[in-house]
């Protein structure tokens, strides 16, 4: 059972990584990763906000009605969500200057409402809260990796702090939103040669995978998508 | 429909759940946010006032301060912060001034502009530890005067702005309604409309004569002094009977220019009062003529100065009859600061004025205009050139 608990908890961070694996989350994951620390405040903050969501959502797993599931969700997250905004707001002001509008778009981040749908409206509360935990670290480490490629090599600088070596060679262009593109799409490569083979991956890219399947799950299974390569089903 | 009313219920409950959640968060933090917010205002205020403290928004509604000022704060050792908005060159720009208590100021910044030649991102720097009569002296910049001169208007009114908040008045009035509110005190028939008359006697001890628009009379100025002459040419100050006698009596009679074919082309009109004056108006080459004579590719214009002399050569006034040159640079020319120098002088030192900041171009043309009548002067006095 530890065991167990464990996997739930590491899988998000490399095996089921909801950035490079799972591709949730994207628009974040361009838009706030041109420096370490705006990535860092918006991986943590979705991090604080998953685990909340998912704690009260697999609290009340039993109490929501199906039929209004995605509402009650949509509330919490929301919830949830303007709550970290005004803390952040209140004491990290120059986090909240630097993230602007994508703080409160982390209400409609797929991640959240993905893992309570596929996650947390299916398991129990300590289980749902190692998920979140784990799919918010993947989250972070995804972002900060991202940014330290592009601070780094794009603005010759580790959150914030010159790196005076690297200033002439810097590559402007990455951190600019192409730039975040280039370096995502080479990321999501490189982790695919790391996972390549682990057994779980096609299961959770397949139907039963995506936030949506509850309500074309049906359609999905008679139409089965050919499973040969996991780009397929993205 | 047990399913609907349940499904109802739990949305609501989990609505008004985050919703209290809410609330008090936001009962927490909305003060703090406030704090930061104000904090962050007046680090743009310390910029102007590096050693203030406690900065307080002043309602300036009760009050009657410049028209350029928008808002003003308060510092606790007794200083302002000013921001005015005014109009420059372009469509005008935002300054922000401090005021310290002892009524020098403590910095001008340049807070929104879209002035064309950025000048008033640094001009602010020369007022700094300045007080009234130090701002006064600061020279405005040759090529941006429009520009800067404002800047350094809305710098004495944050001065006066700080005065009347203080306590103190100040006259808010320029030196055009100044004038206009003394002609009318001296001479309330005349409505607050008055035209500066051009003069083309030697009148002695007058300054300057101001007739109403609506022909009911004359304000004399001397000195500080304004005398009202009515319609019926009454008054009980002696000089200026005697000066308005002389005034009325003046008959100018036109000087026939074809007679003297191309001697006097630059003159465009030209009349002799029966005192022996001249009244003359000359052409000058403003700006945007350098080459010929007849040639203006900026306007087309050139600049047309009426000057009345005296026949032994001694100008008595001047007037600026029109002119094309830059806005905001050249036409200052038009300015009676500028024209009015040229009164009392004569062939010998008509030259010792002080230019046009950033337009040489202009003074150069209007006193070519001047040597052009005094040349005509000796034409028409001496009957050849």
């Amino acid at each position: 059972m530890k065991n167990n608990n464990l996997s739930i908890l590491l899988k998000g961070i490399i095996k089921e990584n909801p950035v490079f694996v799972l591709i949730l989350g994207t628009c974040p994951s361009l838009a706030t990763t041109n420096n370490v620390a705006g990535a860092l405040g918006m991986g943590l903050a979705a991090l604080v906000v998953l685990i909340c969501s998912n704690v009260l959502i697999s609290l009340l797993r039993k109490i929501i009605p199906d039929s209004v599931r995605i509402p009650c969700y949509i509330v919490i997250i929301a919830g949830f969500v303007t709550i970290v905004e005004m803390i952040v707001h209140a004491y990290f002001p120059a986090l909240y200057d630097m993230l602007g509008v994508y703080l409160a778009l982390i209400t409609v981040n797929c991640i959240i409402l993905g893992r309570a749908e596929m996650f947390a409206g299916k398991n129990s509360v300590g289980k749902s809260a190692l998920d979140g935990i784990g799919m918010g670290l993947g989250f972070t480490v995804a972002l900060v990796l991202m940014a330290t490629i592009r601070e780094v090599l794009g603005n010759a600088s580790f959150a914030g702090n010159p790196i005076a070596l690297l200033e002439p060679y810097k590559i402007e262009f990455l951190v600019k939103a192409p730039g975040g593109m280039l370096v995502y799409g080479l990321l999501i490569a490189l982790v695919y040669v790391i996972t390549r083979g682990k057994a779980p991956l096609k299961k959770s890219f397949s139907c039963a995978g995506c936030p949506n399947a509850g309500s074309c799950q049906t359609a999905c299974t008679s139409a089965q998508a050919p499973e040969s390569e996991k780009g397929d089903a993205q | 429909m047990k399913k609907s009313v349940q499904s109802t219920i739990v949305l609501v409950t989990i609505c008004a759940v985050m919703a209290i959640l809410l609330a008090l968060t936001n009962s927490v933090a909305a003060p703090i946010i406030k704090q930061n917010q104000d904090a962050a205002a007046n680090e743009a205020l310390l910029v102007v006032m590096p050693d203030g403290e406690g900065f307080e928004k002043v309602d300036i509604s009760s009050y009657e301060l410049p028209a350029t000022v928008t808002e003003v704060y308060k510092e606790a050792k007794g200083g302002y912060v000013v921001t005015l908005t005014t109009a420059g060159y372009g469509s005008g720009f935002v300054i922000m001034c401090g005021v310290a208590a002892d009524g020098t100021v403590t910095g001008a910044v340049c807070l929104a502009s879209t002035e064309t030649l950025g000048y008033e991102k640094t001009y602010g720097e020369s007022f700094a530890g300045k007080d009234a009569a130090g701002v006064e002296a600061i020279d405005t910049i040759s090529g941006a005067t429009k520009t800067t001169s404002a800047y350094k208007n809305a710098v004495k009114d944050a001065l006066n702005t700080a005065i009347i908040l203080g306590g103190g008045s100040v006259d808010l009035r320029d030196e055009a309604q100044i004038l206009n509110d003394n002609l009318s005190a001296a001479l309330p028939a005349g409505e607050g409309k008055f035209t500066k008359l051009f003069i083309a006697e030697v009148i002695e001890g007058i300054d300057a004569v101001y007739t109403a628009d609506n022909g009911k009379g004359y304000v004399f100025v001397i000195g500080e002094e304004f005398i009202p002459v009515d319609e019926n040419g009454s008054t009980d100050n002696a000089t200026v009977k005697t000066a308005y006698d002389i005034l009325v009596a003046s008959v100018v009679e036109d000087i026939d220019l074809t007679a003297y074919g191309d001697a006097l082309k630059y003159i465009t009109a030209a009349k002799k009062t029966a005192s022996g004056n001249y009244i003359l108006e000359a052409k000058g080459n403003g700006y945007g003529i350098m080459g010929g004579d007849d040639y203006h590719p900026a306007s087309g214009e050139y600049i047309i100065v009426r000057v009345s002399m005296t026949p032994d050569g001694k100008i008595i006034d001047t007037f600026t009859v029109s002119q094309a040159e830059s806005e905001g640079i050249g036409d200052a020319c038009a300015d009676e600061k500028f024209y009015g120098q040229f009164d009392g002088k004569t062939e010998s030192d008509y030259k010792d004025i002080d230019a046009i900041g950033g337009a040489t171009l202009t003074t150069n043309g209007y006193l070519k205009a001047i040597e052009r009548a005094f040349d005509a002067l000796k034409i028409l006095e001496g009957g050849s050139n």
